[in-house]
């Protein structure tokens, strides 16, 4: 039997420690603790499938989410993102520190650097195949790239999926044109076949996750905002499009669980912050440290909540499974078009303000919040349009220069100190 | 006039081009009524834009003083470049041109694309939606469509025909162009080359900023007078760059004025790399286009699954040029050349090779600092260093 790398098992630990953590008030009370118990039970779940996949020498797909993993889970073919599982678990590795310690552009995403570290430090698992997605930034390319000089990876079959610029039909067909050529190249090289049968009622499940998502948000455009800082945008990220194996009727189950839970607190008027004041729109990916430190500040001093993100956006259009050809179409549209991330950095800045703009409004928001990540030189391209969007809305507006996976680019002190001046300007005092 | 006098005339005279956006070339150009479009990258097929009667010129912001305009506009996570060239064209400094057309090339150059054209207003701008990978026929097609959007955006912006024939002569006057820089760079091999790194460079950039024939023309001349001139003697090593939109001649210049002769070159924006393709006359055009753009012409960083040819036409130049090292240079904040300096360190190491990694802003400045890294590493070549 082969050995997995210990950090496979590591991140087991962490999980089991989530859950036991959780265990006692989930039976007891349910809501937002039952919620979080699932939340780890599922990352487990995912681990445990990692690591049996690598102990039993079974074929094992790197991936991106823009790739639709629907697919990889119709070929009944275990896949993981190299940073998916880095990210989450950060709080509890010296991975930060050991990534400043290589020779990876400090100018650049801490997310790249640490998939390109987490490789050559041994701790991802060397995949059988490589699926890439070419968006939704520069790094994104040459970060597959670097995994060819690894000792290990040198010679993994790779495709990368090519992003097209535009939004129409002609552009999702050429997307989903390659996708079939991403399931050849599946079969190929890892000798399972693509089941299509498999792959109608995966989407489905999709098509149900995607409804209790957007049954979620609603419930968040509510007031007071039932769930804490950008919780629901991270257990949504994380289980319909990480952390996941898409069609598993336990992840359906999840959604619908943080919809019902959601529901009963709007119905009983109870939000996740006793004295709700402050709204923020969080105008990026959550990130690795915004939920949970700075998240807890907020509601604390302020009573402010930090609403939703992009991360949690479900623009989501229902996928067609009418035929192999429409179910293509329809996780091509998804891949490029809908996901976060994706939906805001590839093509013009439109969809990017567009979100914003509809955010601001369904949400009832107050502020928003624009972390110009390094890693989304895209974005820095976009502050002019995001500025005057907010000053059109007179919707307050701050912007501060960060890594969203990197705590240390930007201490949280310093972007505390940032915010009370900020929030100071616009006469909003903290609670005590 | 002696034939190294007359090399030095023309090489001074492509030199006093590049100095400024807008020429005593391009004036006259304009003052006979042509019309100009701005061209952000080397990626658009610039034959198009020939075959439309249309003079491409390459932005560069040589001269620019700041950044302030576009503060406004982009954050600390842009490229100098963008912000120069984006500064540069909110003061006015590209007013000549008659419309714009760049490729979604990097995250910058589509952003500065965008907001230049929504904040700027230019008369005509076009974004060629080039695919960021090499691939196979699907990405072919794509750009070869891609490339007949761009002809009939042309088309009915500037009411011309583009017809087969005129876009045939274009791609026979640029592979013309394209023959004679290499015929330059061939003869660079030698172990006295006759010109310097950063006059090629000037011979190079002069052909992104004056009207095509004339170029040519002068180019003609400037290689036949090379192959009778007696060449440089006086450098301690010959070095190769490698690197992406560099186009600073002070840069170059930096370097050579320590010995490391510049023989040959691996640049994108105005190197060997641009130089280096034939575009075939055969069959339908806009393939042939799509084909050699994306497929033909030795690749940079920006296009996915090159990685290995990368590194084997970078080898390739440097045996061919018998070069003693390498000097990669790169502008910082770009994601592109930063990780392509990993992997080349990996190389590096693995073949012990001589090597030089320079960063510089998009305006270089920084003489002093250029001057005292290389005068090190050549001594680190010449006194037995690595």
């Amino acid at each position: 039997m082969a050995k997995a790398p210990e950090r496979l098992y590591q991140y087991a630990e962490v999980f089991k420690g989530g859950m036991a953590m959780t265990a006692e008030p989930a039976e007891a009370v349910g809501g937002i603790p039952k919620i979080m118990h699932e939340n780890f039970r599922l990352a487990l779940k995912h681990v445990n499938r990692l690591i049996e996949t690598v102990e039993n020498d079974e074929p094992l797909v790197s991936e991106w989410y823009g790739n639709t993993c629907e697919i990889y889970a119709a070929m009944d073919l275990t896949h993981f993102c190299p940073v998916d599982l880095i990210i989450p678990t950060r709080p509890f590795f010296d991975s930060i520190d050991r990534m400043h310690e290589d020779d990876t552009p400090a100018d650049s995403c801490a997310l790249i650097r640490l998939a390109v570290w987490g490789a050559r430090a041994g701790i991802i698992p060397v995949p059988t195949v490589v699926t890439g997605m070419l968006e939704p930034c520069d790094a994104q390319s040459l970060m597959h790239e670097a995994w060819e000089t690894v000792p290990g990876w040198e010679n993994i079959p790779t495709i990368s999926l090519d992003p097209p610029y535009g939004y129409g039909d002609e552009d999702i067909q050429y997307f989903a044109d390659q996708l079939k050529r991403e399931i050849d190249f599946l079969e190929e090289h890892t000798g399972h076949k693509m089941d299509w049968d498999e792959l109608r009622r995966i989407c489905e499940e999709t098509n149900k996750i995607n409804s209790y998502w957007d049954d979620v948000n609603h419930c968040l455009m509510q007031k007071p905002c039932p769930f804490h800082s950008l919780q629901a945008a991270e257990w949504g990220w994380t289980q319909a499009l990480h952390v996941n194996w898409p069609g598993d009727p336990e992840v359906t189950e999840f959604f619908k669980l943080m919809a019902e839970t959601a529901a009963d607190m709007v119905e009983k008027g109870i939000g996740a912050v006793e004295n709700e004041q402050v709204r923020i729109l969080w105008a990026d990916l959550n990130g690795s440290w915004a939920e949970a430190e700075l998240g807890p500040w907020l509601e604390e001093t302020y009573g402010a909540v930090m609403v939703n993100s992009f991360a949690g956006r479900t623009p989501y259009s229902v996928i067609d499974t009418s035929t192999p050809e429409s179910m293509l179409f329809g996780l091509a549209r998804k891949g490029i078009n809908e996901v976060p991330m994706i939906r805001q950095a590839r093509g013009t800045v439109d969809t990017f303000l567009q979100d914003v703009k509809d955010m601001c409004r369904d949400y009832q928001i107050d502020c928003v919040f624009f972390p110009n990540h390094k890693g989304h030189k895209d974005q820095g391209g976009n502050i002019g349009y995001l500025r005057e969007l907010c000053r059109e809305m007179e919707m307050p507006l701050l912007t501060f220069s960060s890594d969203i996976f990197d705590p240390t680019f930007l201490p949280i002190d310093e972007l505390k100190r940032i915010i009370a001046t900020f929030f100071e300007a616009q006469g909003w005092k903290p609670l005590k | 006039m002696d034939k190294a006098m007359r090399v030095r005339e023309i090489c001074d005279s492509f030199r006093e081009l590049c100095s400024v956006p807008y020429n005593e070339s391009l004036q006259s150009y304009k003052n006979d009524g042509g019309l100009i479009i701005g061209v952000l990258y080397n990626q658009v097929p610039e034959e198009i834009l020939t075959a439309a009667g249309i003079l491409p010129v390459r932005i560069r912001a040589v001269g620019s003083q700041g950044t302030e305009a576009s503060d406004a506009r982009f954050t600390q996570v842009n490229c100098s470049l963008v912000k120069h060239f984006y500064d540069s064209a909110a003061k006015g400094r590209f007013d000549f041109i008659d419309g714009l057309v760049a490729t979604n090339g990097c995250d910058h150059v589509r952003k500065l694309h965008e907001n230049w054209t929504s904040v700027l207003k230019p008369a005509y701008s076009h974004l060629l939606c080039f695919p960021k990978r090499q691939g196979d026929d699907l990405q072919v097609t794509q750009l070869a469509k891609e490339i007949k959007k761009l002809k009939e955006s042309i088309e009915a912006h500037f009411g011309v025909e583009i017809t087969d024939e005129a876009l045939r002569e274009a791609i026979k006057l640029h592979n013309r162009t394209r023959e004679l820089q290499c015929a330059l760079y061939e003869l660079r091999k030698g172990e006295n080359p006759p010109i310097t790194g950063a006059q090629m460079l000037a011979v190079m950039m002069a052909g992104t900023c004056m009207p095509r024939e004339a170029y040519n023309a002068q180019l003609e001349e400037l290689v036949a007078l090379c192959q009778d001139v007696e060449g440089i003697s006086d450098y301690k090593v010959r070095v190769v760059v490698y690197g992406g939109e560099i186009d600073s001649i002070d840069f170059f210049e930096a370097i050579e004025s320590q010995g490391a002769l510049i023989v040959a070159d691996s640049l994108g924006g105005y190197g060997k790399r641009s130089a280096d393709m034939q575009i075939s006359l055969e069959g339908d055009l806009y393939t042939n286009l799509a084909n050699a753009y994306l497929m033909e012409r030795p690749a940079e960083p920006r296009l996915h699954g090159t990685r290995a040819a990368r590194w084997e036409y970078l080898e390739k130049v440097a045996e061919e040029a018998n070069a003693d090292g390498f000097i990669q240079v790169f502008i910082p904040i770009c994601d592109l050349w930063g990780y392509e300096r990993v992997m080349f360190a990996t190389e590096v190491e693995k073949k012990d090779l001589n090597c030089l990694v320079l960063d510089t802003e998009y305006i270089f400045t920084a003489s002093g600092q250029t001057r005292t890294r290389v005068q090190a590493f050549v001594e680190s070549i010449t006194e037995g260093g690595r």
